[in-house]
This record gives C-alpha cells, sequence and structure tokens, in this order.
C-alpha cells in the first residue's frame, strides 16, 4: 500500500470522524432520518473539506500561527455559502430539509479539525487526499446512519418504498432517540470490527 | 426460607411412603428442585449461609408472577401464552447468542426478564412487536452493560419504553375490555378489537373514577398482566416472604404514591387521582412489586432503598398527573434506576465515611 493509498484509507476507516474520532455529531445525528439528506450532507462536506484544504496546504506557510483560526474559518465559510448558495438555488426542497445544517458545516470540528492537523503541515496532494478520505469516511458513516433510520422510520429508501405497504413505521427512527441508537449500534459494530488500540 | 424447605420435606416424607399417591412425589420433588437446586454454597467470602443463586433467585420471581400469568390468560385468552412464548423464543435467541459470542455461561436471569416483558404491554399487542421488544431489552438493556448483573437498567422496561416511542399507536390506543364471567378467555385464542381505555387514561381525559372494586379484581383494561391488584399482591407477598424481594422497596414507593397522591389531591384536585385508586389502577402494583424490586438495578443498602422508593413514588404521581401519558410507572422506575449507584454510594459515605475509590 503506497503512501496515498494508505492516507486515503486512514480517513475512510482507521480516523473515521464519526465512528472513530466521534465529530461533527451535531449533523450526524440531525440530518441521518433520510438517505438523501446524508448522500447531499456528505457531498457538500466533501466539496468544502477538499477545497479549503488544498487552499490551506498552499498558504499555510504564509498565515501567522496566531490568525489562523480566523483565516481558516474564513475559508470555509467561503465554501459553505458556495454550497449554501447552490444548494438554494437548484435543490430548495432539499436545502430546506437541511435547514440550518447547511450553514453549521463551517462549525464542523471535523473540517477545522483536519486542517489544523493535517493540512497546515503537508503538501497540497496529500492535503487533498486526506480531505477526500476523511470526507469519504464521513459520508460512508452519513450514508450508513441514514439507510438503517429511513429503513426502519419510513419503510423506504430514497423516498422508494422498498418494505411493502404493510410495514408499520417505527416512529423513533426518524426522532433524536434512533439517532443516537443507531449512532451506538454502528460505532459498537466497526469497533468490534477493527478494536482501537489502547495507547 | 427455611418454613418452606421444611414444609417441603414433610411433603416429600409424607408422599414417600405412599406409593398410591402415584405422581405426587415426583411432582414434590420436582418443587423442591426449582425452589432449592442447586446445593452448593459458596466457596469464596462472604460465606453465606443460605445457598441461594442467580437459578434458584430467578425461578422464585417466576413462581411469584404464575398468579397474575394465569389471570392474563382467564382475561385476554390464549393469546396471552403466546405472546409469552414468543418472548422467551426471541429473547432467548439474543441473549444465547451473546453467551456464546462472549463464551460466557448461560445466566437464569433471562427468565425472569422474558416473563415480566410480556406482561407489561398491552393484550392487543402484535407478536412481531412484542419479538423487537425483548430482543431490544436484551441487547440494549442488559447485553451491552455486559449482561445479566451489570445493568443500570430493567432490561423488561427498556424493551417497553423502546416499543413505547417506537409504535405509539399501537402501544397506547389499543386498550381492550378483559372478559369475564364463565371460562372467560379460557376457551377463545383472542379478543376481537373493542378499543377503551385504562382507568388512569379515564381519568387523565375525561375525569372519571372507575369502582376499587373492578380496580381491585382486575375487570379493567391494562396491559397483561397488572390488571388484578389482588393476584398480584399475592405475588408479591410470596416474595417478600421468602426474602427475594426487599419489603422496604414497595413499602416506601407504595406509601409515597399514598401519601404524595393525597397531598396532590388537596392541590390539584382535577389531575392528581385519589390515593387509593392511584394504588390499585394501572401498573403500580406490579412495577412496586416486580420492577422495582430487582436487586440488579434497585439500590442495595437499606437506607438508600427509602430513598429509592420516596423519590419512585413521586416520579410516578408526577408523571400521572402532569405529563402526557396517563401511567408514569415505566419512566419512573427507569430514571430512578440511573441514581441508585449515587444513592448508595451516599448511604455509604454517610455511614463509614469517604469510601477510597480502587481507581484514580
Amino acid at each position: 500500500m503506497n503512501n496515498t493509498t494508505e492516507i486515503f484509507v486512514n480517513g475512510l476507516w482507521r480516523d473515521n470522524p464519526v465512528f472513530r474520532q466521534i465529530l461533527g455529531l451535531c449533523i450526524t445525528l440531525a440530518i441521518t432520518n433520510r438517505v438523501v439528506n446524508g448522500v447531499t450532507m456528505g457531498v457538500a462536506v466533501f466539496f468544502v473539506l477538499v477545497a479549503s484544504s488544498f487552499i490551506v496546504s498552499v498558504i499555510g506557510e504564509y498565515v501567522p500561527r496566531r490568525v489562523r483560526i480566523p483565516v481558516y474559518m474564513l475559508i470555509i465559510a467561503t465554501f459553505v455559502t458556495l454550497v449554501y448558495m447552490f444548494l438554494r438555488a437548484y435543490f430548495t426542497g432539499l436545502s430546506q430539509a437541511l435547514g440550518a445544517y447547511v450553514g453549521l458545516i463551517i462549525t464542523n470540528c471535523i473540517i477545522l479539525g483536519r486542517l489544523e492537523s493535517f493540512s497546515s503541515e503537508n503538501g497540497p496532494w496529500e492535503s487533498v487526499v486526506d480531505a477526500a478520505g476523511i470526507s469519504a469516511g464521513f459520508a460512508a458513516a452519513l450514508i450508513a446512519m441514514s439507510v438503517v433510520r429511513e429503513l426502519l422510520g419510513f419503510g423506504t429508501l430514497f423516498g422508494i418504498n422498498v418494505l411493502g405497504s404493510g410495514w408499520t413505521p417505527w416512529v423513533s427512527m426518524i426522532l433524536a432517540p434512533g439517532g443516537f441508537l443507531v449512532l451506538g449500534l454502528l460505532v459498537w459494530i466497526e469497533r468490534s470490527i477493527s478494536p482501537v488500540e489502547e495507547g | 426460607m427455611n418454613w418452606l424447605k421444611e414444609s417441603l420435606n414433610d411433603l416429600s416424607d409424607f408422599t414417600a411412603g405412599r406409593p398410591y399417591l402415584g405422581y405426587a412425589t415426583e411432582v414434590v420433588d420436582t418443587i423442591e428442585a426449582i425452589i432449592f437446586a442447586p446445593t452448593e454454597r459458596s466457596q469464596e467470602r462472604p460465606f453465606l449461609r443460605d445457598f441461594i443463586d442467580v437459578k434458584r433467585y430467578m425461578a422464585l420471581v417466576v413462581i411469584g408472577i404464575v398468579p397474575a400469568t394465569l389471570a392474563s390468560i382467564y382475561f385476554y385468552g390464549w393469546r396471552a401464552l403466546a405472546m409469552i412464548l414468543v418472548s422467551y423464543v426471541a429473547g432467548g435467541i439474543a441473549e444465547v447468542g451473546f453467551t456464546l459470542a462472549r463464551k460466557e455461561e448461560i445466566t437464569e436471569g433471562f427468565l425472569v426478564t422474558g416473563i415480566l416483558f410480556p406482561l407489561i404491554l398491552p393484550p392487543t399487542t402484535p407478536l412481531w412487536i412484542v419479538a423487537v421488544g425483548i430482543i431490544v431489552g436484551v441487547i440494549l438493556g442488559k447485553e451491552v452493560f455486559g449482561g445479566t448483573g451489570y445493568n443500570i437498567f430493567n432490561p423488561a422496561l427498556v424493551g417497553r419504553v423502546f416499543l413505547t416511542v417506537t409504535f405509539p399507536v399501537a402501544m397506547s390506543s389499543n386498550w381492550v375490555e378483559p372478559l369475564t364471567g364463565g371460562w372467560a378467555g379460557l376457551t377463545k385464542y383472542g379478543i376481537d378489537t373493542v378499543t377503551s381505555a385504562t382507568p388512569l387514561g379515564q381519568f387523565a381525559n375525561e375525569g372519571t373514577l372507575v369502582g376499587l372494586k373492578e380496580v381491585f379484581l382486575g375487570t379493567i383494561p391494562g396491559s397483561l398482566g397488572e390488571s388484578s391488584a389482588l393476584l398480584l399482591i399475592i405475588g408479591g407477598l410470596f416474595l417478600i416472604v421468602t426474602k427475594i424481594a426487599d419489603w422496604r422497596i414497595p413499602l416506601s414507593y407504595l406509601g409515597s404514591v399514598m401519601a404524595f397522591s393525597y397531598l396532590g389531591t388537596f392541590l390539584w384536585p382535577n389531575q392528581v387521582a385519589p390515593p387509593v385508586f392511584q394504588l390499585l389502577a394501572g401498573g403500580l402494583l406490579f412495577g412496586a412489586l416486580f420492577m422495582a424490586t430487582d436487586p440488579v438495578t434497585a439500590p442495595t443498602t437499606k437506607g438508600a432503598k427509602w430513598v429509592y422508593g420516596l423519590f419512585l413514588g413521586v416520579m410516578t404521581v408526577s408523571i400521572r398527573a402532569f405529563s402526557g401519558y396517563p401511567e408514569g410507572v415505566m419512566f419512573s422506575i427507569l430514571l430512578i434506576n440511573m441514581f441508585s449507584p449515587l444513592m448508595d454510594d451516599m448511604v455509604m459515605t454517610h455511614r463509614y465515611g469517604p469510601v477510597q475509590k480502587p481507581y484514580k
């Protein structure tokens, strides 16, 4: 496994932001009651993280250490605003379903954490690969959660009925308790597959 | 416990010399085996005078719940038995799966959860919902904490609360009138759904009180095993006399409900039902005698048991009177379960001074 693949797989699985680092939970719990929301949010975070990682890795060494956080925020906010306006213009329904959570990507600790710990210290290529891996891991987690929740809560996937009309909706799955339960169970499964090495 | 053992011994001596009693000898021996086997005592300190273990403990609780179980079949037909069987099979598979995966011994703790769980469900609950509930109860209520003896919450109530928030329609609006008179449910499989309201539901929505006699005997709509106060008291007294359930918890829980509903009826007569009605209606007796006394989730010190019951009573009366749910026993027991270790800790600190923690 060469360096590039290793960085990508690290983000996708071994350092998975949701299951392993337990970051970005506000968004994860709030929007995963439908698969389409999960996919949209995954794509949005992918775009924001990859773009801002690239910029930070290029300009990182010229930014004075004391003001780096405001600078990072400004860069992230720029891309989040682009995503927000794009969704508002072309996918109005989705934008309304996601509500404030698109704007809240700005304060998502996954993004700031990656910029601070990886992109500011590595070259552009590694940073982009790392950002892609981390956001692919985030998207995978969102999709895994929303598949379980939408399937049980509505009996549908992407809004298409898959479990038949006789399906009794599991109401708690589309509400907050279902989010917490499914997240906990998935973290449990993920850690049973590859246990955390206690440091 | 000794009187029970002695009388069983006498009975066994009596039957042994009389072959014309036929199977009676075996029946007596079986009862003795259920209650008193195995006979090994503890090999490690502290040495116990009685050799009670999880299996014997659970067997006695199951005996204590038998009257209410038989009543549920009488009131609601053989479907009640089907619900219990589904609960045992589905929950048993989850339990055995976990013990095998963890390479542990199979414990008998599930025997109690498996029968208590269907008894706190509405009689019309679809069988697949029973299965979902018991599996969630076993896994999320017990196994995630490490199995029997490690759980913070009562597993049967975890399953019940999951079903309450997941299937609100099936769980809170399909109550039926029980069958009474003659053979009642003994000749039927189930009841045709005629929806009706529980006594607590009627009080919460219409402000009407059901007669105390009906509530005491159990000829009222309610969960499978909770309707007959009389039979629950009989089973509960059995547990208290055999010292399986500590008498302090039911006494302080029921006393606290009586006291606070007595106060409450003066202050908010439209919201708080009168004390005796509160005592007999709904799941209070079932919860106080069979759920709150669960040795794993209840406090272990005597002082904490009194406090535990007091808080349970306050919560139950408050939820019944001021929340959207007419019944609050399930929520109160789960909420106060969380505080039992804290209550124990406070009693120990008060008694013996600050305890040196085993961890840093």
